[in-house]
């Protein structure tokens, strides 16, 4: 059964802000909609990574049910971020962790959702910046019905993503202080 | 031999729709339709469902303009409780309603109108787009960002969400405003004047060059519809509508709610689900007008905020009467902007905007009820009937965009009957085609209730129905 829709606000599963913006190494952003089954895995990450990193006030995350080109100051001003949505280019239940780069300038933007790589590209030509790491973390959907909750597969490969977004933040976090892209 | 252009889809519309020109043995454009071809249901889904449920059911509609959803069905509802909601909880749903315009105004404006305004109708493709306006002008893609996330970042404090926000339910809204929060949004409020200011600055810069497009983009005298206040001021959310002719005569005035179920009608064409609304003494097509930003500002007298005035006594001196083309719904969308602007300021300036009295509760007192409110494409009714027991038994919607669906059929073919001629076209010309309909700014999605997603295309068949030309844009 899945926590998260219990465990939110009422009326405020995503667009959730832990920290003080102008002290973010890193910046997680997560998306997904959480009655679309699989979908829901970016905002079940992003409530845990609330919870996890709720008193360190280098981390700040972000939820919302798509990523718009509104968010991409909060990009650019980020020295790192971790991206997290759930793919459906994958096998079912695989976690993968990968790099991102900013999509080519040709690329035709959607106006209620971008990619990530086409928000970094966004956030590198309107502000002039961008984080010097951008990473990517994806489950692969099982199924994507109109409903709560998880298919079996991916609700087997929560743990592992949680130890995923768990090491990658931790090694951003380390890693030294640089300036952004 | 004639031909039928079709371009499908139309790019850069909230939704997706089809146009279809019909060219003449001669090549010249014969006729040609905006075809929206989706259904989507809300209002047969919606019988049987407690008429505290619609508010919230109705605004899943669109991601948008969920607001307007919100509060014009919680007005329907506040008719069947027969409740007039407290002084706050209406400025409180004005300030969210507002917001919600600007960032709307602001999406259209600046990411799916911008690539045409200021890189030119021509412009390669590849640059005709949000990037080619960033790296053109980086100072109006950061204002037309920032203005997106002011409404947006207003709504979220009100509402919890982003998107589909709740905290508006029928009779008032379900929480007052504290005082960090009015501070908050006061603290954005610079910024948010100086982008708008930027963008009307460079809109002024850039329209003499579009005399040619100003002259046939839906140019044409037409009725037009629009809330006012008592003093002739504009109004998003309270108010009574009043319909004007082409020359700025009122036809009739002081509409509510309940009277516009009685005289607007909805008029089905084959080709397209979203319906014709006309005005009923007038009959079909002659009561057809349009809405939205140039309706509303050919309708008020005034804004009610200086800087928006002043800009509305610029915008009323393009013509003698009201301002017909519908190109000039690009400035009308910035005046909007600016008046919503200011008038939050205002309305957070008031004391009396931290009350805590925000909501009034009651049953089912009429088994009938209607509500209204101005929507960013235009007027927007909900009208509902229930049984005894509360339970939805019939419900209709009269989108913005329905209401334009005359105007926007009739400005495709003026501008396809001027720019192609011999049965030749560019890309530039199709795409000053669908610029026509983005002056419109149509949420296709709402006004078809429409499921799933289609792209719109643009087709051009001949006289034998052989496909000439067909472009889709996925």
């Amino acid at each position: 059964m899945f926590p998260g829709p219990q465990r939110r606000r009422p009326g405020a599963p995503c667009s959730v802000e832990s920290s003080n913006a102008n002290q973010i190494r890193c910046l997680i952003l997560a998306c997904g909609n959480t009655l679309r089954e699989d979908d829901g895995v970016g905002p079940f990450l992003a409530h845990w990574a609330e919870e996890r990193w709720r008193d360190d006030a280098r981390v700040r995350v972000l939820c919302d049910h798509q990523w718009t080109p509104e968010m991409a100051e909060d990009v650019a001003q980020a020295e790192t971020i971790v991206f997290i949505d759930c793919a459906t280019d994958s096998a079912p239940g695989l976690v993968r962790c990968m790099a991102v780069k900013p999509a080519p300038d040709s690329t035709k933007l959607g106006m209620h959702h971008l990619d990530a790589s086409q928000l970094l590209a966004l956030s590198k030509h309107v502000y002039g910046a961008m984080p010097r790491t951008s990473l990517l973390l994806t489950i692969g959907a099982g199924s994507l019905e109109l409903r709560e909750g998880f298919s079996a597969v991916v609700q087997a490969a929560l743990p592992e993503a949680r130890q995923g977004l768990e090491d990658t933040v931790q090694r951003l976090l380390s890693s030294k202080t640089v300036q952004r892209a | 031999m004639s031909q039928t252009i079709t371009i499908d889809p139309v790019t850069r519309l909230e939704g997706h729709g089809k146009i279809t020109i019909q060219l003449n043995g001669h090549g010249e454009v014969e006729d040609a339709q905006f075809h929206v071809t989706q259904v989507r249901g809300f209002e047969r889904f919606s019988e049987g469902r407690p008429f505290y449920e619609m508010p919230g059911l109705m605004a899943r509609i669109c991601g948008i303009c969920p607001v307007s959803h919100l509060i014009t069905s919680a007005k329907a509802c506040e008719a069947i409780m027969s409740v007039r909601i407290p002084h706050s909880a209406a400025q409180l749903r004005r300030m969210l309603n507002l917001a919600q315009m600007i960032q709307s105004h602001a999406l259209s404006f600046f990411y799916l109108s911008s690539p045409d305004l200021l890189l030119g109708m021509e412009a390669d493709p590849k640059v005709r787009n949000i990037f080619g306006v960033v790296g053109a002008k980086p100072n109006l893609g950061r204002a037309g960002i920032a203005l997106r996330r002011f409404g947006q970042h207003i709504i979220e404090l009100l509402g919890h969400k982003r998107i589909h926000p709740g905290w508006v339910v029928p009779g008032g809204v379900t929480e007052p405003l504290s005082a960090a929060k009015r501070d908050e949004i006061l603290a954005m409020m610079p910024e948010a004047f100086q982008s708008t200011k930027l963008a009307l600055a460079g809109y002024k810069q850039i329209v003499d060059n579009f005399r040619p497009e100003i002259e046939v983009f839906a140019n044409f005298p037409s009725n037009y519809l629009g809330l006012v206040n008592e003093d002739d001021s504009i109004e998003f959310t309270d108010g009574a509508l009043r319909l004007i002719d082409g020359t700025g005569r009122i036809i009739e005035d002081g509409i509510t709610a309940a009277r516009s179920t009685e005289i607007i009608g909805e008029a089905v064409e084959p080709h397209s689900y979203t319906k014709f609304t006309y005005y009923k003494p007038l009959g079909y097509p002659d009561g057809c007008y349009r809405v939205g930003p140039l309706a509303r500002l050919n309708i008020a007298k005034s804004m009610g905020t200086p800087l928006a005035d002043a800009e509305l006594a610029e915008f009323k001196q393009l013509a003698a009467g009201p301002v017909h083309s519908s190109f000039y719904y690009h400035h009308a969308r910035l005046i909007d902007i600016l008046y919503g602007i200011e008038k939050i300021e205002q309305i957070l300036n008031d004391p009396l905007i931290l009350d805590t009295h925000v909501r009034a509760t009651a049953g089912v007192n009429r088994l009938e009820g209607a509500g209204q409110s101005e929507a960013p494409r235009g007027t927007l009714h909900h009208h509902y009937k229930v049984d005894e027991n509360g339970l939805i038994t019939w419900a209709n919607l009269v989108i913005a965009t329905g209401h334009n669906n005359h105007a926007m059929n009739k400005g495709v073919a003026q501008a396809a009957r001027h720019y192609i001629k011999n049965g030749k076209f560019t890309e530039g010309i199709l795409n000053r085609v669908e610029a026509v309909v983005r002056t419109f700014d149509p949420c296709l999605s709402c006004s078809t209730h429409a499921f799933g997603q289609m792209p719109l295309a643009m087709t051009l068949l001949s006289a034998d129905g052989e496909v000439v030309d067909h472009v889709v844009r996925s």
